[in-house]
């Protein structure tokens, strides 16, 4: 039915202007399927028989990429409700649980959304690295995924202010304090943030702005540049693609020719596709895509049904509530600054980044790539394993065992909350 | 570039002024009093003033007053009776600000100005 409804319309004029390939039944149509679609396109038309294995990736990226798609899809819809005034933000956030249908659903997708997909490029952000897929010659694009990963912290927390909560405002605020700690400019730039002195209309209109303009355009073109990287550089990483270099072939002339056959320094990325090694991309990847977005969606609508996104009193800029905190993600940092703001809020996190985005530049020796977990590269795993389980701890520390005037608190005791005189 | 740099730097700030005219000194009770649009703690003790900020010098929270000086809930600083740092992350002591007499006997706090913790308005 559905198959004589699609012929149909494939033999009409419209029809074959829109699709110039129909569905492919023979090898010669699945590669012109991949060639000619706008959507498919940036995809090679075959691809290596180990990218499709789940535990090659285990789906992170494009996770990471569904649930970003997912977050402009409900973000454009919660753009019809909201207005980016403190004195109508709260209300809108009030009118979206209680009088606009499918209000709170969606708002509570785009919130789980966004956690996720920090949790998602951070683990995809590991999974890199535990099969050092960073290394030559896909050292930039893994710079192009620090950014990708500070751009979702960004989206996440200039997202945070808008419901102009409790929550929202004073995590804001000390958000911003983090930056004012910054060396000579850290004033300039919260002032520059806030648009003023403190959080209030200014802040709100500059956050709304960096969150639904300035930063998803930002992360769209960033992501482009990454999957297209991902191509240029040979698809994904996998072991013994790195051809021997010229140093590793002595018996090879050094000097000059002129033929065609002179081979290059270096390793191309050609190398490992062998026909046997390769599967259509259509139906082979382009299935298990629509498989992992069905999967993803169905996940984030389910949290989305049964779990709602928090919304505290509205925001109040005498009094904080206590403790305040921001939002999970941030805690580590948090648990740092509670020590120090400039040394956990500043230089910590600023190694922390450079170390990132350096790491591809100083380790690369092409050792494990493609493996998990190499044994060739025990040092370099081990500090990572080292830095996020820090990470880990100090989140997890910040998030569940900080209380009242952010003691140290076990989170299966009561609570006791002393009401401060004001 | 320049210019839309200096674009994004506002001329004109459309908050709370940073110089407060409150009430008439006899009418603040004896001991502390909170003002909250200005985030100010004003003391009273006998005819002198003095204020001292509520904005905690770490992250900005709002500190509340507590037995012996002031805390803050955000990262458990605490500070002294005359604003100093006691324990906790604050890298700086509270700030007290300059109260003046208006003209026509109102207290004036301005938080631009700051003084030192044992400058009194005796009245």
């Amino acid at each position: 039915m559905l198959n004589s409804l699609w012929n149909t319309f494939r033999s009409t004029t419209l029809g074959r202007s829109i699709f110039r390939v129909g569905l492919p039944h023979s090898n010669l149509e699945r590669a012109q399927v991949a060639i000619s679609s706008f959507f498919l396109h940036f995809q090679p038309a075959k691809v290596n028989r180990r990218s499709l294995k789940f535990r090659t990736t285990l789906g992170l990226g494009l996770i990471s990429l569904y649930l970003f798609l997912i977050l402009i899809a409900t973000g454009v819809l919660l753009m019809f409700y909201y207005v980016p005034a403190t004195d109508y933000a709260y209300q809108n956030m009030k009118d979206l649980e209680f009088v606009v249908t499918a209000g709170q659903v969606l708002r509570n997708m785009h919130r789980w959304a966004a956690h996720l997909m920090v949790l998602f490029v951070a683990m995809h952000m590991c999974r890199a690295f535990y099969t050092a897929a960073y290394k030559p010659p896909r050292e930039f694009n893994w710079v192009v995924g620090v950014g990708l990963f500070l751009l979702t912290l960004g989206l996440s927390f200039t997202g945070y202010l808008l419901p102009w909560d409790q929550l929202a405002y004073w995590a804001i605020t000390v958000g911003t304090s983090i930056a004012g700690y910054a060396p000579l400019v850290g004033q300039k730039l919260k002032f520059l943030f806030l648009g003023g002195h403190t959080v209030g209309e200014s802040a709100l209109i500059r956050f709304y702005v960096l969150h639904v303009i300035v930063l998803p355009l930002a992360a769209v073109m960033l992501i482009a540049l990454h999957l297209w990287r991902v191509r240029k550089d040979g698809g994904l990483a996998r072991p013994g693609e790195a051809l021997p270099t010229r140093e590793d072939m002595p018996h090879l002339p050094v000097t000059k020719t002129y033929g065609l056959m002179e081979l290059a320094r270096g390793t191309t990325p050609a190398v490992g596709i062998k026909p046997e090694d390769e599967v259509f991309t259509w139906p082979n990847v382009v299935f298990r895509e629509i498989l992992l977005l069905m999967a993803t969606i169905a996940v984030v609508l389910i949290l989305a049904i049964f779990w709602n996104a928090p919304l505290e009193e509205i925001a109040n800029p005498v009094h904080p509530p206590n403790p305040a905190k921001a939002p999970w993600y941030f805690l580590g940092l948090q648990e740092l600054v509670a020590y120090s703001a400039f040394w956990g809020g500043v230089v910590v996190p600023g190694l922390l980044v450079t170390a990132l985005i350096a790491l591809p530049y100083l380790d690369r020796r092409p050792r494990g790539v493609g493996v998990w977990f190499s044994g060739e590269r025990k040092v370099a795993v081990t500090i990572f394993s080292i830095c996020l389980g820090v990470a880990v701890i100090l989140t997890v520390i910040g998030t569940a065992f900080r209380g009242p005037n952010w003691s140290f608190q076990l989170p299966w005791k009561p609570i006791h909350v002393e009401e401060a005189p004001h | 570039m320049a210019a839309a740099g200096r674009f994004l730097v506002p001329n004109v700030l459309y908050e709370a002024d940073r110089r407060f005219k409150a009430l008439k000194p006899e009418d603040y009770p004896e001991g502390p009093t909170f003002m909250p649009n200005l985030r100010v703690f004003l003391f009273r003790k006998g005819n002198s003033f003095r204020a001292a900020s509520a904005v905690c010098t770490h992250l900005g929270c709002t500190v509340n007053l507590s037995g012996v000086g002031f805390h803050c809930p955000c990262h458990g600083s605490v500070f002294d009776t005359s604003g100093a740092v006691v324990s906790g992350p604050a890298p700086n002591s509270l700030a007290w600000f300059q109260i003046t007499l208006s003209r026509d006997g109102h207290l004036v706090i301005d938080t631009v100005q700051q003084v030192k913790p044992d400058k009194y308005l005796v009245v």
